[in-house]
């Protein structure tokens, strides 16, 4: 497995700004890496980085093996800004034959089924085209000659629900094929389905990288026991996969991180009369996350 | 360079209903000038000639030029003012569209995510950005050219001195035309090559429109101030209109003088060029 993106102390400061600190990252062929973060976090200056269109201010990024600047690796890339805008008389058939003629891939086969796809009138000039119409122009051209790498921003910004969906199949269809995928978001849902890993990005410092599987982990389950009569949170001390244990409303509320068969036995010596499970979704994970990397500053 | 000529024929595409609108101002204001000489021919000269010196300049009034004359009367109709200022206008707005007007929006950075490198982009630009010039330049020369014969000015007229003799004055030519439409072209390029440089250097739409029209009207400025006192000569060195006034090319012919603005604006496409390699990109 080769490295296709890899940044080693990627640093970038406006002023008396620091955008991106010293970030390490490396993404490996075939892999869909989700880079998330608040707005602001630094996640559009790393792709501008990777791209060549700012230079850091230290540190080195590389793309396919070299510089984000070489048309020749350029030629390989398919990418989409976090907002895009074309001149506003060109339409989207202008689009995709000028930057799909700079790339070589005006002909693709695949065009017309992308337009298709997005439900995207390709006649209509940009200059009337809303949000997520634009956006639709955008994820074709990024699409469009089957690119070894997307570097993606934001994607599904201004899409509807459905075109959510129907990106999401695409970028599953591409991963599928080989092809390596960097994106970027502040909607962990967006990315739960086709991520391998996350790496969360709070100041423009990494704050911590994951595999989903770890992530999901700690979307970590919450059992609610009751007791007919009074059970103290000490009575699950030592047993194993339990994070934190508390007293509530007259309940033990049981924190688990692995499995609860080991649990489930010590509540049923103790005569839990009813359980009940409540599991976090990812944008909780992701909230907590920020916070408690927040908190240790 | 890769993509050279589809940057090029896209972004003059792109501008083709734009280029459209000055060839049509353009033709309309000198044409209906043209159209003026058969009234005015007869009284223009006596009322400038007791004119301040600042006037006679803001007029581009030249010692040995006969606003009576066709060729007098092109001049301070057309190309001591009108011309020059309309395509030095032009000059500013395609300049500074060729970098700084897409970087602004973020076009240029979508474009830069191609297999083309910021050379290819700079000269295409800076070479579609001349061209488009010289078509509404050409266009607006031509429309004089076949307005000469319409409003009878290629015939001689004669003229009678203060000391009363009287002399033949050819009437205006295609070639007169055609070299005071090159050098209103050359003024245009020399700023439409500043406007480069400041977009290339700036990235900024506002602040290069401003600062290369700010360039622009302090030429004129310097150089009127200059008519109004000689110890204000050495300012007009530093002004366009010392060289496009003095030399008055529609009535003397091109001189080589004509080659300093296009100097200029090579210089300055290659300095916007260099600089234009190695900074960041505006962030849209």
């Amino acid at each position: 497995m080769s490295t296709v993106i890899e940044t080693d102390g990627l640093s970038k400061q406006f002023g008396d700004l620091v955008a991106v600190n010293n970030l390490d990252l490396a993404v490996e062929r075939g892999e869909c890496y989700a880079f998330l973060g608040r707005n602001g976090s630094g996640k559009s200056t790393t792709a501008r980085m990777l791209l060549d269109f700012i230079r850091p201010t230290a540190g080195s990024s590389a793309i396919l093996g070299g510089s984000g600047g070489d048309p020749v690796i350029r030629s390989r890339v398919g990418y989409l800004p976090g907002d895009l805008n074309l001149p506003r008389a060109m339409n989207g058939n202008n689009a995709f034959d000028f930057f799909g003629g700079l790339s070589g891939v005006a002909d693709d086969p695949e065009r017309n089924d992308l337009v298709e796809r997005f439900g995207l009138d390709p006649t209509r000039p940009f200059r009337d085209l809303s949000t997520g119409n634009r956006r639709k122009v955008g994820l074709v051209l990024a699409f469009m000659g089957d690119p070894e790498l997307l570097i993606l921003d934001e994607p599904t910004s201004g899409l509807d629900p459905v075109l959510q969906e129907e990106f999401r199949d695409l970028l599953a269809e591409r991963k599928s094929r080989g092809a390596t995928i960097w994106l970027t978001s502040h909607v962990m849902a967006e990315v739960e389905r086709v991520a391998d890993r996350v790496g969360l990005i709070r100041d423009g410092l990494m704050a911590c990288e994951l595999t989903m599987a770890e992530l999901k982990s700690q979307a970590a389950s919450r059992i609610h026991l009751t007791f007919p009569g009074s059970v103290r949170p000490s009575a699950f001390d030592g047993v194993p996969n339990i994070a934190d244990v508390s007293a509530q409303d007259g309940t033990i509320v049981v924190h688990m991180n692995g499995p609860v068969a080991a649990m489930l036995a010590r509540a049923g010596e103790l005569g839990a009369s009813e359980i009940e499970t409540e599991r976090q979704d990812l944008d909780d994970v992701f909230l907590q996350l920020f916070d408690a990397q927040g908190s240790e500053r | 360079m890769n993509g050279f000529w589809r940057i090029y024929r896209r972004w003059v595409l792109d501008r083709r209903r734009s280029t459209l609108f000055w060839i049509l101002g353009l033709v309309v204001i000198i044409v209906a000038t043209a159209a003026f000489y058969p009234s005015l021919s007869d009284s223009t000269g006596e009322s400038l000639d007791s004119s301040s010196g600042a006037m006679s300049s803001l007029l581009g009034l030249s010692p040995g030029i006969d606003p009576s004359t066709p060729l007098g009367f092109l001049w301070i109709g057309l190309y001591a003012n009108i011309v020059p200022w309309m395509i030095m206008a032009l000059g500013i707005a395609l300049g500074t569209a060729a970098i700084a007007g897409d970087e602004d929006t973020g076009a240029l950075e979508y474009m830069l995510a191609r297999p083309v490198t910021r050379t290819a982009i700079a000269f295409s630009r800076f070479t579609a950005a001349v061209s488009v010039l010289f078509v509404v330049s050409t266009f607006s020369a031509l429309s004089l050219v076949f307005s000469i014969p319409l409003f009878g000015l290629g015939d001689a007229v004669t003229t009678t001195a203060p000391n009363g003799s009287t002399s033949i004055v050819p009437g205006a030519k295609s070639t007169d035309v055609l070299a005071g439409s090159f050098a209103a072209f050359a003024v245009g390029a020399g700023i439409l090559g500043i406007a480069f440089l400041l977009g290339a250097v700036t990235g900024r739409k506002n602040v290069t429109v401003g600062v290369a029209s700010g360039i622009a009207i302090a030429g004129y400025v310097l150089y009127t101030l200059s008519q109004m006192t000689s110890s204000l000569e050495f300012l007009t060195w530093v002004s366009p209109w010392r060289w496009y006034i003095d030399d008055v090319m529609l009535i003397n012919g091109l001189d080589w003088d004509v080659l300093l603005p296009f100097g200029l604006a090579a210089l300055c496409g290659l300095v916007g060029w260099q600089v234009f390699l190695r900074r960041d990109l505006q962030n849209p």
